[in-house]
């Protein structure tokens, strides 16, 4: 299967950010870039799902108590 | 959108022979006009036969209310959905839409990022329940070796993971080798199914 073209960008993170991006990469087992772009697709699938006028709910497996995630 | 193009193999089914054939990252208007204009009216004659021998409705084609160019918009629209297709002949074979934002449910791979293949069909006249011989064979497992290829494209390992329509659940078990984890009731009791990066190795190296 041929990959789609991809670009390069420099990409400035805080000391904080970088551990963040660390250790989900490690406890994914992924790459950072693939962090990165997993966060990319969920974002941009909240925002479309948002502007639809849809809510972003989390629901506890055990409880079954929902709380919505407010996005300003 | 436009697709990028992987030369692959199918199998004739009555000859046996090796037919050359296209994998295309993409779903494109053509592909959907051969589902609307090839696929459907195959599918919904089958299922008048069907109807007029009596044939119990749990053994109709599962998938005959998926609407591929629905799909494909809603796919197109997000960043997290790949569609893939397979043409031989000048005529789509197979249709496969994958989401990237899926996690493992595996206990081992709990948490870690899968592609999960949210829909995939072959053409009516492929599928052995419709048509003896089918006309090619080989398109399922060309797709599912797509979708555990670009699983390892996106660093995930190989992990995949679906919800098996019940005339599936055999192709998923036997022929992918997939770990069964049982009805799912968030998902209409669909059998869960999913590949470790261990399976997929063994799925890629057995080329069924």
């Amino acid at each position: 299967m041929t990959e789609p073209t991809k670009r390069t960008m420099t990409l400035n993170l805080s000391d904080e950010e970088m551990s963040v991006l660390d250790s989900l990469a490690q406890q994914k087992d992924v790459t950072k870039t693939a962090v990165l772009r997993q966060a990319l697709r969920l974002y941009q699938m909240v925002s479309v799902r948002r502007a639809r006028g849809e809510k972003l709910v989390f629901e506890n497996d055990e409880t079954k108590e929902k709380a919505e995630l407010m996005l300003l | 959108m436009s697709a990028d193009v992987s030369p692959v193999f199918l199998v004739n089914g009555s000859t046996g022979e090796l037919v050359a054939a296209e994998l295309r990252d993409g779903i494109d208007e053509l592909d959907l006009q051969h589902w609307e204009h090839n696929w459907r009216p195959y599918l919904v004659e089958r299922v008048k036969e069907m109807q007029a021998q009596g044939v119990p409705r749990e053994k109709w084609p599962q998938q005959l209310h998926w609407n591929w160019r629905y799909k494909a918009r809603v796919a197109e629209m997000f960043l997290g959905q790949r569609g893939f297709a397979i043409r031989c002949e000048g005529m789509t074979q197979g249709l496969m839409l994958v989401g990237l934002v899926s996690d493992a449910r595996i206990e081992e791979q709990r948490g870690k990022p899968l592609v999960y293949v949210d829909y995939l069909e072959t053409a009516p006249w492929n599928q052995s329940s419709l048509q003896r011989p089918p006309k090619y064979r080989g398109v399922g497992s060309l797709l599912m070796n797509a979708a555990v290829s670009l699983s390892l494209e996106e660093t995930f390992g190989g992990r995949t993971g679906l919800h098996a329509l019940p005339q599936s659940e055999t192709f998923y078990r036997k022929n992918c080798a997939m770990t069964d984890l049982g009805p799912d009731a968030a998902k209409q009791n669909l059998r869960y199914f999913e590949m470790t990066p261990d399976q997929a190795q063994a799925f890629l190296k057995g080329g069924k």
